[in-house]
């Protein structure tokens, strides 16, 4: 087992793994930039190493600061959080150089899952359901033609070096796709530097509904269920929910194993979660995270699990604490997120928190890195706050938020905070029928009311 | 905590040490709050020297509120890395203070230094990365130890 590990992130993520890691009796290494001096991570860690001035690019996304940080302090693993280098398997080889261990999947499997065209083949090799789509990139205009008129309209097209919702332009009949298919490259050209571009059947109205998989790199993987993530506003989640309101234990199993031998197929090492649309009943494949998710805590509530320490574990050369037969869902568990934005625009508000109260009591659990008098730089994301409610059942759960919600206190930064209070009241949230459109048009109709 | 605050908080005990030698007293009492929850409380105190101790004490005022005390607080208590002339470290690494083991160290204490000199080096990730005086000036401070580690602003050496 690791005496000492490094986090390479900031903010709530960074704090998930120094809890995580202190409990195993690990020493915690906190890297942070100037901007992020008084932040709780550093506080938390048992050391702390100023890597750079405020820009990501300088601190949080330099592989040869971070590297440094390990070398001096002994360090033997780093873990990665969410986002940054998490998924760029350039950092995870140079770790690996280094006589470090990364807690994460192989660069390899890292690169696949990275570029969306391979992950499609990938899956789909595996048996995988996947979307109807271009077999492989587009190139051609005249290309884009034929396969949109074999695949039939509503098309969206998706550049493959894209994520987080860029890159991706809709095409809802023949018309539309000469201009859809040319922005989409140039966006890929201009977000990504890669112009290259898939086409898919764009789904009407699908559910985000995503798989939580883990491996241990030799062979062994379970899945932990789903969790439906449709409430996404520009693509970004802000509820998430396991299970899923309309997935039934059956349909569970028959995606879940599918996944889990999908990923033990490959020798896939640590969490990773397969996000798919769901409509009709079937799975349609988008992409593989290969790394732990923002939303891991909801999972972590109906199963029981630490999926942290998991990680660490896996890293480490032990097996995993579970497996399949062994994991059974208790009750019902939903996570918001709460962004430092002024509603109703979402524009962020960076500044200085004068009171927090977090929410507590039975089933409530917030994972966040603030405090009072804690100065929310401008340089990052605005996510300040996750509260994760668990409870025998759904109703039980939402009552369980909204109670919880009632409790938090944010004053001196505006927050996204009160836009779970009349979300919690509409029709298709409490019987969970609602879809990856449903919260767009919902904000579009208040905007148009106010 | 970082390393950067356990070097400062030993140089401010050792500081207190040389007051008590010096000015004969057999014990320091001291508190400084460095805001952001972080503060330190020091007491030294030695064995006195028979014959001498009452001697001094009698003849001392308070120690704890002499300006010669809270002169010591301002001097101890600034961060060098705010100094003008302060070095402060671009990265982070292991720093070296001469090209070579057995060769003689790039700068000492009173070395003139041009524009542009190496001062030490910081290695990091098996690369020695050469660290330079921005401007002319005199080296009056070197803030950091053959082989020690630094982070991204630590200071490094005052230049004047």
């Amino acid at each position: 087992m690791f005496e000492k590990i490094l986090i390479a992130n900031r903010g709530e993520i960074a704090l998930r793994v120094i809890r995580a890691a202190r409990e195993m009796g690990i020493k915690t290494v906190a890297v942070h930039s100037t901007a992020d001096s008084d932040a709780m991570h550093v506080r938390m860690a048992d050391e702390a190493i100023c890597i750079g001035p405020p820009p990501s690019n300088s601190s949080y996304l330099s592989i040869p600061a971070i590297i440094s940080a390990c070398e001096i302090t002994g360090a033997q693993a780093i873990h990665p959080g969410y986002g940054f280098l998490s998924e760029n398997p350039k950092f995870v080889q140079i770790v690996e150089d280094h006589g470090l261990k990364f807690i994460g999947p192989t660069a390899t499997h890292i690169r696949t899952m990275g570029d969306k065209i391979s992950a499609k083949k990938t899956m789909q090799a595996l048996g995988v359901p996947c979307v109807t789509g271009s077999e492989g990139g587009v190139d051609t205009l005249k290309e884009a033609y034929e396969i949109a008129e074999s695949i039939g309209y509503p098309i969206i097209i998706k550049a493959t070096a894209g994520g987080g919702g860029k890159g991706m332009k809709l095409a809802l009949k023949q018309e539309d796709l000469e201009k859809a298919y040319k922005m989409a490259k140039s966006e890929g050209r201009s977000s990504f530097g890669n112009e290259a571009v898939y086409m898919e059947k764009y789904l009407q109205a699908p559910k985000h509904i995503e798989i939580q998989v883990f491996g241990d790199g030799q062979g062994r993987a379970v899945h932990l269920g789903e969790r439906d993530c449709s409430l996404q506003r520009r693509h970004q989640k802000i509820l998430e929910e396991a299970p899923g309101p309309e997935i039934t234990e059956q349909t569970r199993q028959r995606i879940g194993k599918l996944c889990s031998n999908a990923i033990s197929k490959i020798n896939y090492a640590g969490a990773g979660t397969i996000e798919f649309l769901y409509e009709n009943d079937e799975f349609y494949f988008i992409e593989m995270n290969t790394r732990l998710q923002v939303e891991h805590p909801v999972t972590e509530a109906i199963y029981n699990v630490d999926l942290v320490k998991e990680q660490i574990r896996v890293a480490s050369g032990l097996p995993m604490s579970f497996i399949q037969e062994e994991l059974k869902i208790n009750g019902h568990s939903i996570e918001v997120r709460i962004n430092a934005e002024r509603l109703p625009n979402f524009s962020p508000c960076p500044g200085k928190i004068t009171q927090f109260h977090a929410p507590g009591g039975l089933g409530v659990r917030m994972d966040s890195a603030i405090y009072d008098g804690y100065s929310i730089p401008p340089y990052y994301d605005s996510l300040i706050a996750k509260i994760i409610v668990h409870a025998e059942n759904r109703s039980s759960a939402i009552s369980r938020l909204k109670r919880a919600l009632n409790e938090l206190i944010v004053d001196g930064v505006d927050t996204t905070a009160p836009l779970f209070d009349p979300l919690l009241l509409e029709k298709e949230i409490i019987d969970g029928s609602y879809n990856i459109h449903w919260l767009e048009n919902w904000l579009q109709a208040s905007a148009e009311t106010t | 905590m970082s390393k950067n605050s356990q070097t400062q908080d030993i140089a401010f005990i050792e500081a207190l040490a040389e007051v008590l030698k010096k000015s004969g007293l057999t014990e320091i009492e001291l508190s400084r709050d460095d805001g952001l929850d972080r503060g330190i409380t020091v007491r030294i105190s030695r064995q006195p020297i028979v014959g001498t101790v009452n001697a001094p004490l009698n003849s001392i005022p308070n120690p704890i509120q002499t300006s010669q005390n809270t002169g010591l607080e301002r001097e101890i208590s600034q961060d060098p890395a705010l100094e003008a002339g302060a070095v402060t470290s671009p990265m982070v690494g292991t720093c070296f203070l001469q090209s070579e083991p057995e060769t003689p160290p790039f700068v000492s204490i009173g070395t003139k230094v041009k524009e542009g000199q190496t001062l030490l080096i910081i290695e990091a990730m098996k690369t020695m990365n050469h660290i330079h005086a921005s401007k002319a000036g005199v080296v009056k401070r070197i803030l950091v130890e053959d082989g020690s580690p630094v982070e991204f602003g630590a200071p490094l050496m005052i230049i004047e």
